[in-house]
């Protein structure tokens, strides 16, 4: 693995990333920088740390602010694939996180100016019940529509912002509406709980812990703001990793921390069992829709799926068969050389599946870039671990929960509502190339 | 030591562009060059006469930076600045482009073909180098992206026996890599130049790599595997790669490319200066301390930068030479009597 760990997904590393400068070195967004007022013939003094100086004939000097951009500028632009890592320090870190909690004071995460602690698997119900009806609708569109199959889980951000910059207009039509778990949680807590607490949701800080940093990215896309409150759905995304440091910062080791149960975001009641969902560590999207559309297209009632490697490890294919025919091919596709390859076939019209679940991270969200890390052999083991106790969580099935559904009558008025449509699916915006290669070449 | 490198023919391949790459194929009997023109020239000896036989076109937007043939000879992979490579099929004297490698962000600048046939690596100014595994049915699939060097990667070669990858960067590193479970991994950095790495050759064992750069030395790396006599330190259970010989003094700007014949031992350079020169191995010295010389100087071998120098494999002493200026050159190499 390469030496200069960047945090965010293989995906993302591709080109600027890891020069850990903003705007990044092929930056072509073009920057506003306030100057002070002067005379023209002011002289501009280099310091040795590299900040600017402006020298006015008086020789008085004045630091020159920085050019920055802001994510949204980078998340637009096609100059790179992403921003600079500081573009996202500024908004979303654990520093933010902190001065927002010292000034909120009031088990671990409890403990330090947090009011409520939700469980993600409870968000991700709605993100699986409606990818399942999204794959039924674009199925049974399938001859009239060309670009309605395969459709392409939605879920990793990483993978989200190197399609839209990349392949843009071709690849978008595929990508199913569903929103994330993250960004359907913004949905419940800044709608439904605000409206519950009675609480305006700008009055609401809601921070969303990802073994993501990519995650932080999906957070700030346009999208998820709510232009009437001026708020995002989602304030601040900290990796798992930056909890670690947060704990270290004050000095709280997790196995002292008294366990307290999570709050219930339908009723006012706690949760005292933690569920899960099965089909594997980045949200089980395949398993769900296959088990979902066998049974709803075909009758079929499926109780275990059979994967099977195809390249590597993280390509794996699942087949629905009767009487000698194929009537569904799924895929997981995780990691870069995996993305690729499921590209260039769905280019030459090669793709023989009807759902891909991809994902940016080789064997996905669990191994994911803001998660703990250990080098070599004792990584492989980590990761290991970490599916093993993930996959013990009992798995609940997302049209089982309760408060899911009654969530969907009161709260959305049905699955179909146009209200449910709003909060529970989102778009996406290809980013044409900026003609790069355009204005320098030579040969 | 100047008519140890005689000229045999020149000739203008990509006329009022730059010639960027030759490669022999396989049985030496046909000769690949690419240039700044976005074609790839196939030439061939008619008598004593070196003449184009095919004039591949059409297949690039921008410059083909590289060429590179299958070990069978019956393929042609070519490099491009609009970041895609072309798979050319050979039937008899045509070829066609039956597939195209897309992937890379940004312009491709080497291509290699591995000794079994079955994987192509690429390299670009996006950072990466690609694996890529061809089937049956010239399929190509993505077998691993190497995120590995920091700046622009200049070069892929293979090592000539063994499923081993070498790449060279403006990073001033080459990087090594082999094959682990289903992907790929760098196992090991050289470090040492003091400027952009422009090409690499391994002689025909594989237990030595030549490395030429901006910083004007060619380098020689050695392998030590685990275990060795010399007693150079492994860290684990891959082997080292030590630095036993730096040529210094010779080159007075960048050296461009670097080739190694397997037939001869003869170490040929190709230089901005405009010079190609031939090095060898001074026969009693130390293996791990090797002395070489300088055997051949042609001063004024081009007008401009040389870009690539090639040995034929199957002919001793005979090298293609290519330039900045659109031309090619044939030269005979002799070693000097003693």
């Amino acid at each position: 693995m390469a030496a200069t760990v960047s945090p965010f997904s293989g995906v993302l590393q591709l080109t600027d990333l890891d020069d850990y400068i903003g705007p990044s070195q092929d930056c072509i967004k073009p920057v506003k920088v306030d100057k002070k007022p002067g005379k023209a013939g002011a002289k501009i003094r280099i310091e040795n740390d590299g900040s600017y100086f402006q020298v006015n004939e008086d020789g008085e000097s004045q630091k020159l602010e920085k050019a920055k951009i802001t994510l949204n500028d980078c998340l637009a632009c096609s100059g790179c694939i992403t921003s600079a890592e500081s573009v996202l320090i500024t908004q979303q870190s654990h520093e933010e996180l902190h001065k927002v909690l010292n000034a909120n004071k009031n088990s671990f995460l409890s403990s330090p100016g947090v009011d409520f602690v939700f469980d993600t698997t409870f968000s991700r119900n709605f993100s699986l019940l409606e990818s399942q009806r999204e794959f039924v609708r674009r199925f049974r569109r399938q001859a009239d529509d060309e670009r309605a199959l395969p459709m392409l889980a939605a879920a990793c951000p990483g993978w989200i912002c190197y399609a839209e910059k990349t392949h843009g207009s071709f690849i978008v039509p595929y990508v199913s509406t569903a929103k994330s778990p993250q960004q359907v949680m913004g949905s419940l807590v800044k709608g439904h709980f605000a409206e519950q607490q009675r609480l305006r949701p700008d009055h609401i800080y809601h921070v969303a812990v990802m073994p993501c940093y990519d995650k932080k990215l999906e957070a700030s896309r346009p999208d998820f703001f709510f232009q009437e409150h001026q708020t995002r759905e989602v304030d601040c995304v900290i990796t798992t990793g930056e909890v670690v440091k947060l704990l270290d910062q004050e000095g709280v080791s997790l196995p002292d921390v008294e366990p307290a149960p999570l709050d219930g975001l339908f009723s006012s009641c706690s949760e005292e069992r933690v569920f899960g969902h099965a089909g594997g560590g980045s949200g089980g999207y395949l398993e769900h829709i296959f088990k979902h559309a066998a049974m709803e297209l075909f009758g079929i009632q499926v109780e275990k799926l059979e994967y099977k490697p195809l390249r590597n490890k993280d390509f794996q294919e699942v087949t629905l068969e009767r009487d000698g025919q194929t009537l569904l091919r799924f895929a997981l596709a995780y990691g870069f050389r995996n993305i690729q390859n499921l590209v260039q076939k769905l280019k030459r019209g090669k793709s023989p599946y009807h759902y891909v679940e991809v994902m940016a991270c080789p064997s996905g969200c669990l191994n994911g870039g803001g998660q703990l890390r250990a080098d070599g052999e004792a990584g492989k083991d980590l990761l290991l671990q970490v599916e093993r106790l993930y996959e013990s969580v009992e798995p609940e099935k997302p049209e089982a929960n309760e408060g899911v559904r009654a969530l969907y009558t009161k709260w959305l008025g049905g699955p179909t509502s146009e209200r449910a449509r709003q909060a529970l699916h989102t778009q996406y915006h290809p980013v044409e190339k900026a003609n790069a290669a355009g204005f320098n070449i030579k040969w | 030591m100047k008519d140890s490198l005689t000229l045999l023919a020149r000739i203008p391949a990509h006329p009022d562009s730059r010639c960027w790459f030759l490669a022999w194929n396989p049985t030496g009997t046909l000769l690949a060059s690419c240039g700044g023109d976005r074609s790839i020239r196939i030439w061939g000896k008619e008598g004593d006469a070196w003449v184009c036989k095919s004039v591949l076109g059409e297949g690039h937007q921008r410059t083909i930076r590289k060429v590179a043939w299958s070990p069978c000879g019956n393929y042609l992979a070519s490099a491009s600045f609009d970041a895609t490579t072309c798979i050319w099929k050979k039937n008899q004297e045509d070829f066609e482009c039956v597939a195209t490698l897309e992937g890379h962000e940004n312009e491709v600048k080497s291509v290699a073909w591995a000794p079994s046939g079955s994987l192509i690596a690429t390299c670009s100014r996006d950072k990466s180098v690609w694996v890529w595994e061809v089937d049956e049915e010239d399929e190509y699939e993505c077998m691993s992206v190497l995120n590995s060097h920091t700046q622009d990667v200049k070069h892929v070669i293979w090592h000539p026996n063994q499923e081993l990858l070498a790449s060279a960067s403006y990073d001033d590193t080459v990087k090594l890599y082999r094959e682990e479970e289903d992907d790929w991994v760098c196992f090991t950095t050289l470090e040492g130049h003091e400027s952009t790495v422009w090409s690499l050759a391994f002689d025909l064992s594989g237990e030595r790599l030549a490395s030429c750069s901006d910083d004007k030395t060619v380098r020689i790396w050695r392998q030590y595997k685990p275990g060795n006599e010399q007693g150079v330190i492994c860290s684990s259970t891959d082997p080292t790669w030590k630095c036993v010989c730096t040529l210094s003094g010779f080159h007075t700007r960048t050296i461009y490319d670097v080739a190694w014949c397997y037939l001869t031992g003869a170490l040929a350079t190709a230089c901005g200066d405009d010079a190609v020169r031939v090095f060898e191995e001074e026969p009693l010295s130390d293996p791990q301390q090797p002395i070489f010389t300088l055997t051949a100087h042609m001063a004024r071998a081009h007008s401009q930068d040389v870009n690539c120098v090639a040995w034929n494999p199957k002919e001793p002493g005979l090298l293609a030479s290519c330039s900045d200026d659109g031309e090619m050159a044939f030269w005979k190499y002799q070693r000097p009597e003693a």
